[in-house]
């Protein structure tokens, strides 16, 4: 699905938990989730803090939306 | 370590008044073996059944297939750190109940729960489709959690199996294997001029009803660590997963693991088995590739010149055994992956979800995605109502006439990814 919007010219991030499968079905902008059973947040830390790594992890994948890229790019750290 | 096999080999199974084995015929007391199981307030009911090759007979869904096996000399028992105390085994003399298993079945658990048809089209894909099969058919408490329910029937299993193992104390073996694994230098020394190869087993342990025990512990808090290879044919591995059908690795897998067995026959003759690197599949990136570097660590430290490489299930555990191949490959080891395909029904899709450059040796054990037709049985153990929910199955799948199709994943082991059936892949 993710190669399919990008060809399709739309940029696209894949907020992925296992980073070595999207860069080897080819997604160009990766941003690295928490764990396959919680993506986007962490139910041990608490619904607070889950909370906020969720909007955490889905801003920087926004902002990995604005960025270009010329090769696959694993966006580890905040830009 | 060295272990002796004693095998007693049973041709049939019967009710009966006493739980015994007599002239390779397995009779079961239900009721004391019912009683057995329940004691476990988990479950409400409990009732046996029994299944013979050739029988129309279809068993669903099915949670883990066991062999009966009683440990007669040296330490520990079968299972370890489960059915008894934590004590190391893999040596002195165990005994084997060959040709019957025990299999749970009942109320689906989750949606990874498969078929064993005893005869028909199907059973030609099935390796417990040959076997006598004790069935253990059970009844969870209402209300039970699912995890719970699971750990339920998983006890169950191995609380069958160990009642009918008495029946195996003072018979006489029809047939006796002996394996032994010296510590690793002496090993090494022994076959001086054979090639050092090993054994890297990936347990299944994503966790939500993906996991896998060895001496009771949870794989998933492991890393990955060294095991004699005689340790899992006493049970020292217990399967508690619900991982898609064709490729679960059952208890009675781990007990007669095929890569394992097979590296035995050709240890001191082509090769030199040195041993079994035991690594885990989890959830987490960090702990991939943790584990990924530490089995590669391992392999280079006992100096192992090829390694056999497995995974239990596919999907994400595709990365765990893409990155143990391709760090034990750059450590120095050479790597031949065995696995199963699911390419799709017409083949054309990848078949792993993910590769690297140095998987460039595998073997297939065959594509799960095949559809196969289900002819209607006369029997059903345990119950068809989940068919279209199991992984294989789909909505609209099950006919009115009892029959269904599905592809072949829904088949307990058909495409077993360690190699213990007959399904294979060629490329031409």
């Amino acid at each position: 699905m993710v190669k399919e919007i990008d060809r399709a010219g739309i940029p696209v991030t894949h907020i992925c938990t296992v980073v070595p499968i999207s860069l080897t079905i080819g997604a160009n902008r990766i941003v690295p989730a928490v764990g396959i059973p919680y993506p986007l947040g962490d139910p041990t830390k608490g619904e607070k803090k889950s909370h906020e790594i969720r909007e955490h992890l889905v801003t920087r994948a926004l902002k990995a939306l604005t960025v270009p890229v010329d090769k696959q790019t694993v966006f580890e750290e905040d830009f | 370590m060295k272990l002796e096999l004693g095998k007693i080999h049973i041709h049939d199974v019967q009710f009966g008044e006493q739980t015994k084995i007599e002239k390779g015929v397995l009779y079961v007391n239900a009721k004391e073996l019912e009683a057995e199981v329940l004691k476990d307030d988990r479950l409400a009911g409990c009732h046996i059944e029994l299944a013979r090759p050739g029988e129309s007979v279809r068993i669903t869904p099915v949670k883990d297939v066991i062999e009966p096996r009683l440990k007669v000399e040296g330490p520990g028992c079968v299972f370890p750190g489960i059915m008894g105390k934590v004590t190391e085994v893999g040596k002195g003399v165990t005994y084997c109940m060959d040709g019957a298993c025990v299999v749970t079945v009942g109320k689906i658990v989750g949606f990874q729960e498969g078929v064993i048809d005893m005869s028909g089209v199907a059973a030609d894909y099935c390796p417990f489709s040959k076997t006598q099969n004790v069935c253990v058919v059970m009844e969870p408490k209402e209300g039970l959690e699912t995890h719970v329910y699971e750990a339920a029937g998983r006890m169950a299993g191995l609380t069958a199996a160990t009642y009918l193992a008495k029946a195996l104390k003072g018979m006489t073996p029809d047939e006796t294997e002996t394996f032994e694994t010296k510590p690793l230098l002496e090993q090494i020394a022994q076959y001086p001029d054979l090639p050092r190869i090993g054994y890297i087993h990936m347990l299944q342990s994503q966790g939500l009803l993906h996991d896998t025990y060895y001496y009771g512990v949870d794989a998933k808090q492991i890393v990955p660590t060294i095991m004699y290879p005689t340790e899992i044919f006493d049970g020292a591995i217990v399967s508690g997963n619900c991982v898609a059908p064709c490729d679960k690795v059952t208890t009675y897998h781990h007990e007669h693991n095929p890569v394992i067995e097979d590296l035995f026959k050709k240890h001191g003759k082509t090769l030199n088995f040195i041993g079994v690197v035991l690594t885990n599949e989890n959830v987490f990136l960090m702990d991939k590739e943790r584990h990924s570097d530490m089995v590669a660590k391992l392999c280079e430290y006992m100096g192992m010149e090829g390694a056999l490489l497995t995974e239990e299930g596919y999907g994400n555990p595709d990365t765990d055994l893409m990155m143990n191949c391709r760090k034990v490959t750059q450590h120095g080891t050479k790597v031949v992956i065995i696995t199963d395909e699911f390419p799709g029904r017409d083949g054309k899709s990848y078949s792993l979800a993910d590769l690297t450059p140095e998987a460039n040796t595998m073997i297939s054990c065959g594509n799960g995605n095949i559809v196969l037709h289900f002819p209607a049985m006369d029997k059903i153990i345990g119950t068809q109502e989940s068919i279209e929910m199991q992984i294989g199955g789909w909505v609209g799948c099950k006919h009115e006439d009892g029959s269904f199709d599905a592809e072949i994943q829904i088949i307990i082991a058909s495409t077993i990814a360690n190699g213990f059936n007959h399904l294979c892949a060629r490329q031409y």
